[in-house]
């Protein structure tokens, strides 16, 4: 499509244009400054930080035991996931054990987790590249029943704090894991009817086949992580390469994009990686061992050794590291964040620039970016 | 129709409101307590039965900054749905929204962009500060980039707690605004309306309007100017 | 916050050189080992190594170390470290490195110097933008060092320790408050 409007000989101008922070396609607050020749982007420039709200410098404010309940907020569509790397360098720190039963517990609602930020991640897509309010309702549908369930375990919709330093905050009854067990024995029947109108839908195809097209070298180079380098072909998963908690007892496999890694591979990828954490979900149940379900008394004043430490997980986004430099007390001393979603923005501006402007969202929605993960 | 003649609603003030509005032509002819008390009268027969559809048809602006813009998401689908109140319409742009719900910690950066998305809205409109973040800065109330509530920048209707609110409460809080607006009069609302001006052009690199950064160019002249 | 400056992190002895120590070592360039962070070599290289260490380390075929994760920026109020963390896309290696600016030998105390590698990795520009943001380390000939997180005119550096923060109309405190 570029290369037809760059072989007429137009003479244009170019024109500077302020996408955001208040627009409905920029999943909150994100600001681009477009320069524009015609229809083609020639330089962009991401202004972030407009929700910028200082959990680093909370992090040395305020004690362990508080901060806790602070970082779900740091990624809210996965809030299991910030919980667990936060929970895991202050466990490596402190050296404290994790029952069996805990590690069982976070593998399970990481991978519910998991699936209600993709299906999240699948509505948004689809309204940025124009389906507005009909297929959404879909996805949304399922969140439902994971959010009621989470509700069920966690006591609130988004923000668990239920993943804690030592292990988790409680124990399901054994009704929960039935009604986990009757959602995964349904769900996959429900990506079905996603793919069914999704998948192989022309207009689709035409905007994401060839769109955006991330090559591995570029992506190796800004740090990219999580399904977008999968899309572009990169077998890199925590989950398989450095493998944490009860991960390496589970059986799974990791979705690659099949063509050269473009907007559709990565959200293909997705796709896949929901129905593999519905599988994984099914063995977590199956193996679920009885027992303790926390290493460490849960208590205020919670401390830990002092030390330092990184830390990193497999989020839905993807490596989400948490550095913490410990001295002894209550507090940590720094805490620093890796979020996957900050390094994969990076990338935005080289994906962007040459395409036109009604590619720009189809693009962003596909290296799936939230914004609080990105402004922190 | 004597009573509601004689129903004097503060009258100095809707008086002060129609000097500006009368041109010179006319003022000698139509004196201003008979407008006043034109509109006064006026008002109270129409405003129930505008105030009954507009409520009805609150359109909410999509703006949502952070973890309340998601249970905003929610309320809009198929499980809660807003659209049996009526504000299923969520406006991309201000200028066809009546309500914005500050769905999500407001700071520093992105205070100018609120107050200019306030102003680009037409009166009469309403604010819905929703979550712990917008009414006091909730948990991130002493973090150096965050404002302490969104009520130090712009007026709010209704205040809705929790962090985020389940969505069950953001109905509750458009309910609270409904009837809030059926108890609205028409005079009293124009009395108190905020100032409407035109936003032409908003600054590039900072978000704010140009008639505000002129102001404060004027004024560091000014004052330097003083301490000369 | 006063509290804090006491209690810093204890200080740790020098110890043998690990596998990328020897590496670097074998290459012409001197590291000190610390403590490991998480069963992770840590090591310390001056200002003027860092830039052709990690040149060295991303690109030759030996340590494949092509993952940059994080730098961050820690205030330990005498000096302050700037740190990278390298894993790598191929294997299973990890190495943190550690540059200490100390602040005394600053002509400006208010930022520190070290060199940029945004020129070569591509990942270091936005975490040296938000490292020169937060904590206040000037990365020399970096293509773009512009505040990135805070607004562009911002004053001061939030995660210094000794950062006193802005009071006006949007967050003046409020004197009930228990913090």
């Amino acid at each position: 499509m570029s290369t037809n409007l760059e072989t007429t000989n137009l003479k244009t101008d170019e024109m500077i244009i302020n996408m955001g922070p208040q627009h409905p396609a920029t999943h909150g607050v994100l600001r681009l400054i477009l320069k524009l020749d015609g229809e083609i982007v020639r330089h962009v420039e991401p202004v972030i930080g407009h929700l910028h709200r200082a959990q680093e410098w909370q992090g040395q404010n305020r004690t362990l035991f508080q901060y806790q309940a602070l970082i779900d907020r740091v990624d809210y569509l996965s809030g299991m996931f910030t919980s667990l790397a936060f929970a895991h360098a202050c466990e490596q720190i402190d050296g404290c054990q994790i029952p069996p039963r805990a590690q069982y517990l976070r593998a399970l609602v990481c991978e519910m987790n998991r699936i209600s930020s993709h299906l999240l991640w699948l509505g948004t897509f689809l309204i940025d590249l124009g389906a507005l309010f009909g297929f959404p309702f879909y996805p949304f549908r399922e969140r439902e029943k994971l959010l009621d369930l989470f509700e069920e375990i966690a006591g609130q919709r988004m923000m668990f704090n239920y993943i804690r330093i030592g292990g988790v905050q409680r124990d399901p009854k054994p009704s929960w894991f039935e009604k986990v067990r009757k959602f995964t024995a349904e769900f996959p029947d429900r990506i079905d009817e996603y793919e069914a109108i999704v998948t192989q839908n022309p207009i689709v195809l035409k905007r994401t086949k060839g769109v955006g097209i991330l090559d591995k070298s570029v992506a190796m180079d800004y740090g990219v992580t999580g399904p977008s380098i999968r899309g572009s072909g990169i077998n890199y998963d925590l989950r398989k390469t450095r493998p944490y908690g009860i991960y390496p007892e589970l059986n799974f496999e990791i979705p690659l994009g099949q063509n050269q890694g473009d907007t559709w591979d990565r959200y293909m990828c997705r796709i896949l990686e929901m129905r593999q954490s519905n599988n994984l979900i099914n063995q977590c149940l199956d193996k679920m061992p009885e027992g303790e379900i926390s290493g460490k008394k849960q208590i205020a004043g919670l401390r830990i050794k002092a030390g330092e430490g990184f830390s990193a997980i497999e989020s839905p986004r993807g490596v989400l590291g948490c550095y913490v430099i410990s001295n002894g007390s209550d507090k940590a001393y720094r805490i620093r964040w890796r979020n996957p979603s900050f390094c994969n923005l990076a990338v935005l501006p080289s994906l962007l620039i040459g395409r036109p402007i009604s590619d720009i969202m189809a693009i962003f929605g596909s290296i799936d970016v939230i914004l609080p993960d990105v402004d922190r | 129709m004597s009573e509601l003649l004689n129903n004097d609603l503060n009258s100095t003030d809707l008086a002060r409101e129609n000097a500006a509005l009368i041109s010179p032509e006319l003022a000698d002819t139509v004196t201003l307590t008979s407008i006043d008390k034109a509109i006064n009268m006026l008002s109270q027969i129409v405003s129930p039965i505008a105030n009954l559809a507009r409520s009805n048809s609150v359109w909410p602006l999509t703006f949502g900054t952070s973890c309340c813009a998601i249970e905003m998401m929610c309320v809009g689908m198929s499980a809660f749905d807003i659209s049996r109140f009526g504000s299923e319409v969520f406006r991309a742009t201000p200028r066809q929204a009546d309500l914005i719900i500050t769905a999500g910690t407001i700071t520093r950066k992105m205070a100018s962009a609120l107050i200019t998305l306030y102003e680009q809205l037409p009166e009469p409109k309403y604010v819905i500060a929703m979550g712990a973040c917008t009414i006091t800065g909730g948990m991130f109330n002493d973090s150096y980039s965050v404002v302490q509530g969104v009520d130090r920048i712009i007026p709010v209707d209704v205040y809705l707690p929790g962090c985020p609110p389940r969505p069950e409460a953001i109905l509750d809080a458009l309910l609270k605004l409904q009837q809030k607006i059926r108890t609205e009069n028409y005079a009293k609302r124009r009395v108190q309306a905020y100032q409407q001006r035109p936003v032409c052009y908003v600054d590039y690199d900072c978000g704010r309007p140009l008639e505000d950064l002129l102001a404060m160019a004027m004024e560091d002249t000014s004052l330097a100017l003083d301490q000369k | 916050m006063s509290q804090t400056d006491t209690n810093k992190p204890n200080e740790t002895k020098e110890m043998e050189l690990g596998k990328f120590g020897k590496f670097l070592k074998d290459n012409g360039i001197d590291s000190t080992r610390k403590d490991d962070s998480i069963n992770v070599e840590t090591i310390v290289i001056s200002v003027k190594d860092l830039e052709p260490a990690l040149r060295l380390l991303k690109t030759s075929s030996e340590t494949k170390l092509n993952m940059l994760l994080t730098i961050s920026g820690v205030d330990y109020t005498d000096r302050i470290d700037s740190i990278y963390h390298l894993w790598s896309y191929d294997h299973n290696d990890a190495l943190v490195i550690k540059v200490e600016l100390p602040k005394q030998s600053q002509a400006n105390t208010d930022t520190v110097n070290l060199t940029s590698i945004a020129n070569f990795w591509s990942a270091a520009n936005w975490h040296e933008r938000e490292t020169y943001d937060l904590v206040g380390i000037r990365y020399l000939r970096h293509p773009y060092l512009r505040r990135i997180l805070n607004p562009w005119d911002w004053e001061g550096h939030p995660l210094r320790r000794d950062y006193k923060q802005l009071v006006d109309a949007l967050n003046d405190k409020n004197p009930h408050s228990f913090r």
